[in-house]
């Protein structure tokens, strides 16, 4: 079993009924896992590997997909699933052979309506994935801000 | 009488000239005005001082496979700054420089 930040805190056994929920995906090499804009109708665990996490950006002229962020092994990608508008924000790649396990929406939402206990500590555990990531992002927008200040006023 | 009047006179011509010549030594200099100080032009020396290349157009010379490179290594840098702030928040950590090529 996979030691996942979205099923931290969970029984093993409950923990083992919430990734049979999902759907394990072999990704080889440079395999796209969802596409920036796309509708986003699953949340992936990775299994094993790493997926890297891209925006486009303008360079010389060229589009160029820049990577913002890396997951690896346990790590939880794809929450625009569960939030409206359920459309991936970033794009999803797979730098190595990589393995995710897919759980769809619907059969997650079923499930943790039906487990409130499971679905409460999975929220806490997205709560947590989502605002590391903002609080990891503010301090590099601030930091970015700061050398912008730096420049202008020298 | 002649001749005591003549080294009179002579005496008092030595006198005047030794006046003359102690007043002379004794004056104070007027102090030297002193020149304003003007900017030197510096002049470019060749192989000497770098010339100052702005970093955007430093970046321009790089081929865009190592620019890209560079902007990977200093997002990975600023992810690496933004969680050593995130594990002991002060403002010290937040505004730590980087070492990242990209900036520098």
């Amino acid at each position: 079993m996979i030691d996942a930040d979205l099923l931290k805190g969970l029984p093993p056994a409950e923990a083992e009924s919430v990734l049979a929920l999902g759907k394990r995906t072999l990704l080889t090499t440079g395999a796209e896992l969802f596409h920036l804009g796309d509708a986003a109708d699953s949340i992936y665990l990775i299994a094993r590997g790493r997926l890297r996490l891209t925006l486009p950006m303008q360079v010389r002229s060229r589009e160029e997909d820049i990577m913002v962020e890396e997951r690896s092994s346990g790590q939880t990608v794809g929450w625009s699933a569960l939030i409206p508008p359920y459309r991936f924000t970033l794009t999803a790649v797979a730098p190595l052979e990589t393995e995710v396990i897919a759980l769809s929406r619907d059969a997650l939402n079923t499930y943790l309506a039906a487990h409130p206990g499971t679905g409460y500590a999975v929220s806490l555990n997205l709560a947590s994935v989502i605002g590391q990531r903002l609080q990891l992002f503010q301090a590099m927008w601030l930091r970015e801000v700061q050398r912008m200040v730096e420049l202008r006023c020298a | 009488m002649e001749m005591l009047l003549m080294g009179a006179v002579l005496a008092m011509f030595g006198l005047a000239v030794s006046c003359l010549a102690f007043g002379a030594a004794t004056r104070e200099e007027p102090a030297p005005k002193q020149e304003a100080v003007k900017p030197v032009a510096v002049t470019a020396r060749f192989f000497v001082d770098p010339p100052a290349v702005p970093v955007a157009a430093a970046l321009n010379r790089v081929p865009i496979e190592a620019l890209l490179l560079q902007i990977e290594n200093h997002v990975r840098l600023e992810q690496a700054a933004a969680e050593c702030f995130l594990e002991s928040p002060n403002p010290t950590l937040l505004h730590s420089r980087t070492i990242s090529s990209l900036v520098n």
